[in-house]
Order: C-alpha cells, then structure tokens, then sequence
C-alpha cells in the first residue's frame, strides 16, 4: 500500500555572517513585495510549501520539496535560480555567500534564527516578530500547509519558551536602552517622571525618547542658546508629553523638578557638581535623582555619585553595563542553545512516528479484518455459545491479534526512524 | 488534628522557600507559580491549624511562645501575599518565607506545654491586644527587610555594578518599607491602647511600673519618632536601615523583656 511521502525540507539562505551588506541589500524583499516573491518560489519546480524570510540581516527560502527533486543536486540550482530571476543578481555573486541546510539541521537553524541565537545581537526580540510576518505572508499566500504549518507552530513555541526559561533578551545591550533599565531599577515604574536633557546630542535625545516610550511624562530641555532648547522641545511636542524649554541661567533653581537628568552639553568644564547634588537631593527631601552624562568631556562631576540618593552614570559606566549585559547574554545562549538540541530531537521523534502511522494503520486494518473473516468462519462453531463465552473469544481473538503485531508494530517505528537521513 | 495541619503549611512554606529562590534570582515565572500558590496554601491550612489549636486549648489566643511564635509566621506570610499582590515583587520571599519556615517548625513538632490560668484571657479585647501588637513587630520586620533590599540595590547602583535584577527598584522597596511602617502604626498604638486599659481594669497602677510595660511605651514612642523621621526628611538608603534596625532591637527587648516581667506573665508549665 503506497502513501505519498512527507517531503524534504531545504532551506537555502544569506546573513550577516557569510554576506556583506553589497550582497544582502540586493537580495532583500520589501514587505509588500513578499507575498509575490513567496507565490513565485512556489512555482519553482519540485516545491510543495514555502516561506521568505526577508530581514536587514538575512534573506532565507524555506521550502518542503519532492523527496525526487530535493534528493538530486538540481535541487540547489532551482534555488538559485530562483534568486537569480526574481532579484537579477547573477548566481556567481551569489553562490559564495550561499549556505544550505536540509532536514534535521533545516530544522535547526530555523529554531535558532526564531530564537535570536543567529542575529546579530544575539537575543533581540525582533526576529521572532518578522518570522511571525513571514509566515502569515506565506499561509496567506497557500504557500504554507501542513509540513510548514507544523514545522511553524512548533519553531514559534521554542523561542517563547527559550525567551521564558533563559535570561537571553532580559537585559539591555544598547546605550539608551540600558539607561531606560537603569531608570526603572531605581524608579521602578517611570510613569510620570521628569526628564531634563541638558544641552544637545542625537543619542541624549534618543535616551529620552526611549524614556518617554516606558512612560516619563515631562521633558524639560536646556540649552545656552535658547532657540535651540525651544526647538529641541519641539521635537517632542509630538509625542504626547509635557515639553518646557527653561532658560539655561535657571538650572540650577530648575534641575530639582527632574527625576532624571541627560546631559550632552560637550562644555570643557564640569555643569553639575558635587553641591549640586547635595542641593538638589535637600529640596527634593532625598527622593533620588538620577544623573546620564553621556558627554566628553564630562558634564558632571563623578563625586556627585558620593551623594546619597544621586546615582551618576558617564558613557564608561553605561557601556561597560552594555557589555556586562551581552557577556550575560552569551551565557544564556548556551542554555539556550541545549534547549534547541532538545527540541529538534523531539521533533524529528513526532516526524518519524507521523512518517509510521500509515503503514501501522494498514497493518493493523489488515489485521482486523482477517481476525473478522476468521470468527465468520467459526460462526456455525460457536453458534451454542452463551453471550459471556462470546465476549471472551472476542476479547481473546483481540488480544492475540494485538499481540502478534506488536513485534511488527515496534519494528516498523524503529525502522522509520533508522530511515531518518541525518 | 491541628498540628497536622500546620504541618502540611510548614512543608508548603518550606516548597515555596525554595521554590522563591529560582523565581526571584533568576526571574522563572515557572518557580513564580510554584511559589505563590504554595503560599497561599501554606497561609490557608496555618490559619486552620491556628484556629483549631487555640479552639481545642480553650483560650482562643496565642499564649505560649509557640503559638505566638506561630501566629507571627503566619502574619508575615500574609504580608508577603500582599506585597505581592501590590507590587508584584517576590524577591522579599527569598527572606520572609524562610522566617515564616523557621517560626513554624518548632510548634509543628514540639508544641507547647504552657497554658494559661488567667480568666480574662477569654475576652476578645486580649486577643486584639496580641493580634496587633503581633502585626506590628510584622509590619516592622517588612519594612527592615525592604530598607536591607534598598540598601543593598542603592550599594549596586552606586557601585556601577547594577547587572543583578533580583532586587525590586529602589522606589519600590522605599514604598514597601514607608508603607510597612505606616500600617504597623495604628496597630501598635491600639494594641498597647488596649493592652493598657485592660491592665487598668484588672491589676491597677502598680501594672505601669513594670519594666516591661515601660519598655513597650518607650517602643511606641521611637516607632512614632521614626515615622515622623523618615516622613519630614525623606529618610533613606544606610540612615533608614540603622534607625529601623533600632527600632527593631527595641522591639525584640520588649518582647524578651517577658521572661522577666512580674506582671506581664500569663502562662503556668
């Protein structure tokens, strides 16, 4: 009894890692072009089901192909031709940078890539996201059925449960993003904070923006040339804040009314003090006061992180933290990388039983229905039976059927899995 | 019966003990849904255990150390539920449900023997005496243990070294501590309030020369100090945890100040 075959998974890709930037920007399909890029891979020869994923950092076809046409080494080159038609990018530009896994490892790298232990930074949370678009652009597009479909489903439940039994996206690795964790480990919640920025500077105002996004309330901006502050204000006054340009002769009266202070001035003498400190945590009776100095030279002075309630941050500190947190995240990735070891081999197990199931359910009707014809026989036989004895060859036939199968029934799931070609 | 069932809640305390650790340290949600809802069980079957061994004993309040011992286990764990539900932070189960733990286990397996000969005990008032002086010695416990927490958040931030996330956000812990303190308040002051009217009816003046008596007064007043403290300056970080530390060696004078009370004795062998 013949039953089609499940197919073999391929995947063929680019990224960060094996192509340059010249390369991969070529290769690159917008969002509103993916749907159409994906239809077209499925015209491809041999192609059952298939996904793009196209991201700034890699571009991966993941398609499930005739055991036939995977098998030859054709199977490669429709690929890349693929590629080549659908970008006009000539295959030798493309080939060296190349990498290709199949089955098992097809596997493997996908739980990887959703997991973010192949990204750039490793632990970023977007990836999972646009594996996520990728697929809905796919299923929309019948390019995804029931080997992808499960395939999916089961690579979005390892990285949820990597994100949530590993700390691997848990800290920050970005200068503004570890100045927000600071900012809620010392407030907690920043929900109706005040920000005062301090001079001018493109990663200062991105602190900032950051800061807003977890909830900080107010900005207030300073700047010795007033129009610039007024026009820095302005830049948040979009964002549903209150935005204030004070005067720069009032800091020092006005730098009490922020919780957290950024400074980016580039002035060569120190703007905050160690009195400062002291005089702003008085009025503000104690509550702490939270100071990012992401100027060269340094806008306050160190000393001031002596006063109690005052925390001082300069560029060092919090780049130092950014690398502290990435190490932490290097440590992660090796638990994380066992789960995913664990997770193929769980999947490949329910692949192979999948792969048994039609012969064991031919077997076992075959079975069925000889033991059927073998009590019609006996029927004239056991016409004399009272209902009880009938019950009891019934269950006796059964069990003896059940029974001589077994060691077929075991030899043909060891089989199947003996025939897994990793 | 009643011991058995504490000591169903001292093991779920002691599952949730080690249970916290790995949610806290290592922020597994997983341990998380181990450990509160061993908490709520541990709360549940020691109020059962509480409620039936005073019921069975006739006196219907903590009277021997044990009990007492026993209760405040079980006035502490309902803290930490609440600091929980309010903050949703379990890092002050890494030091409260051990305590919980440790005050549980010896009533579990050794009970008292002490028992009480004074009839006024039966009267409520005495229980709402014991009751909220017991909240309060909690109340300030929490609020030691969360200015131990800032403290010790504040020495990482300072030391630019802030990579450990187990420990809740210095406002946090501020809060916990503030909030402790203001809640242990009017349990204090109506527990001694109550305390003192009830020793006026029963034994006279002669009670208020006790140095127990008098010790406890001189509690209440440096608790109130300490809140008008912390509430008028701001009181943080090193300074809080030294005043708070004070307060609760006064308070533990006062409690071990029992074995040497003349009229503030109410337990037989």
């Amino acid at each position: 009894m013949s039953t089609p075959t499940q197919g073999r998974l391929v995947l063929l890709g680019i990224n960060h890692n094996t192509a340059p930037i010249e390369v991969r920007e070529r290769l690159a399909i917008p969002a509103e072009r993916l749907a159409d890029a994906t239809r077209t891979l499925l015209h491809q020869p041999g192609i059952r089901e298939g996904l793009i994923l196209s991201t700034c950092n890699r571009v991966e076809l993941l398609t499930l192909q005739d055991d036939a046409e995977a098998t030859s080494p054709q199977a490669k080159t429709d690929l890349l031709r693929f590629l080549h038609e659908y970008f006009a990018v000539p295959p030798h530009d493309i080939q060296p940078h190349l990498y290709e896994f199949r089955e098992r490892e097809a596997v493997r790298h996908l739980f990887r890539v959703a997991s973010s232990l192949d990204s750039m930074v490793v632990g970023e949370p977007q990836i999972l996201g646009q594996v996520k678009e990728a697929y809905t652009i796919a299923r929309d597009a019948g390019a995804v059925s029931t080997h992808l479909e499960a395939l999916l489903q089961r690579t979005f439940t390892v990285a949820k449960k990597i994100r949530t039994e590993t700390q691997i996206g848990s800290s920050s690795v970005s200068i503004a993003s570890v100045a927000v964790d600071l900012a809620r480990k010392i407030f907690g919640s920043l929900y109706g904070k005040t920000v005062l920025l301090v001079g001018a500077g493109k990663m200062s105002e991105l602190a900032a923006r950051h800061l807003i996004q977890q909830g900080a309330s107010s900005i207030l901006v300073a700047n010795r040339t007033q129009s610039r502050a007024e026009k820095i204000a302005e830049n948040f006054s979009s964002l549903t804040v209150h935005t204030e340009a004070i005067p720069f002769e009032s800091l020092y009266e006005q730098a009490d009314r922020a919780d957290i202070v950024i400074t980016s001035t580039g002035a060569p003498q120190k703007i905050f003090g160690h009195s400062h400190g002291q005089h702003f945590l008085h009025r503000r009776r104690n509550r702490p006061m939270f100071f990012i100095d992401i100027a060269v030279p340094r806008d306050v002075d160190p000393r001031m992180n002596e006063v109690e309630g005052c925390f001082v941050y300069d560029i060092d500190d919090l780049q130092q933290v950014a690398a502290a947190n990435l190490a932490d995240r290097s440590r992660e990735a090796a638990a994380a990388e066992n789960i995913v070891s664990r997770e193929v081999d769980k999947y490949q197990e329910r692949l192979q039983s999948r792969d048994a199931v039609p012969a064991i359910k031919a077997l076992q009707q075959q079975a069925e229905q000889l033991r059927l014809t073998e009590l019609a026989r006996s029927q004239s036989k056991l016409a004399d039976l009272t209902p009880q004895q009938r019950q009891a060859v019934e269950a006796l036939t059964r069990s003896l059927t059940a029974k001589l199968l077994h060691p077929q029934l075991t030899a043909l799931r060891e089989s199947t899995r003996a025939k897994d070609p990793e | 019966m009643s011991l058995l069932w504490l000591r169903v809640a001292v093991s779920l305390y002691g599952i949730a003990a080690l249970a916290v650790l790995p949610a806290a340290l290592y922020d597994r949600p997983r341990w998380r849904h181990i450990a509160i809802p061993a908490t709520v069980a541990a709360v549940f079957f020691h109020f059962v255990s509480l409620a039936e061994m005073l019921n069975a004993a006739h006196h219907r309040l903590p009277v021997d150390t044990h009990e007492t011992q026993s209760f405040l286990g079980l006035l502490l764990s309902l803290s930490f539920l609440l600091v929980y539900t309010r903050y949703r932070t379990v890092s002050l189960g890494i030091f409260l449900l051990p305590i919980c733990f440790l005050l549980g286990l010896v009533p579990a397996f050794h009970p008292g023997e002490e028992s009480t000969t004074f009839p006024i005990l039966h009267t409520g008032w005495i229980f709402l005496h014991v009751a909220l002086l017991l909240a309060a010695y909690a109340a300030l416990l929490l609020s030691l243990l969360a200015s131990l927490l800032y403290l010790i958040q504040e020495r990482r931030l300072k030391r630019k070294f802030p990579t450990i996330s187990w420990l809740p956000p210095l406002e946090t812990t501020d809060q916990i501590a503030l909030k402790a303190l203001l809640l242990g308040l009017p349990c204090m002051t109506a527990g001694l309030l109550i305390g003192s009217l009830i020793a006026q009816e029963t034994i006279g003046a002669s009670y208020f020369r006790d140095p127990k008596i008098l010790l406890a007064f001189a509690m209440w007043l440096v608790y109130v100090a300490m809140i008008h403290i912390r509430r008028i300056s701001g009181l943080r970080g090193r300074r809080a945890v030294y005043l708070s530390s004070f307060v609760f060696l006064i308070v533990l004078a006062v409690w071990a100040a029992n074995q040497f009370s003349s009229v503030h004795r109410f337990t037989a062998p």
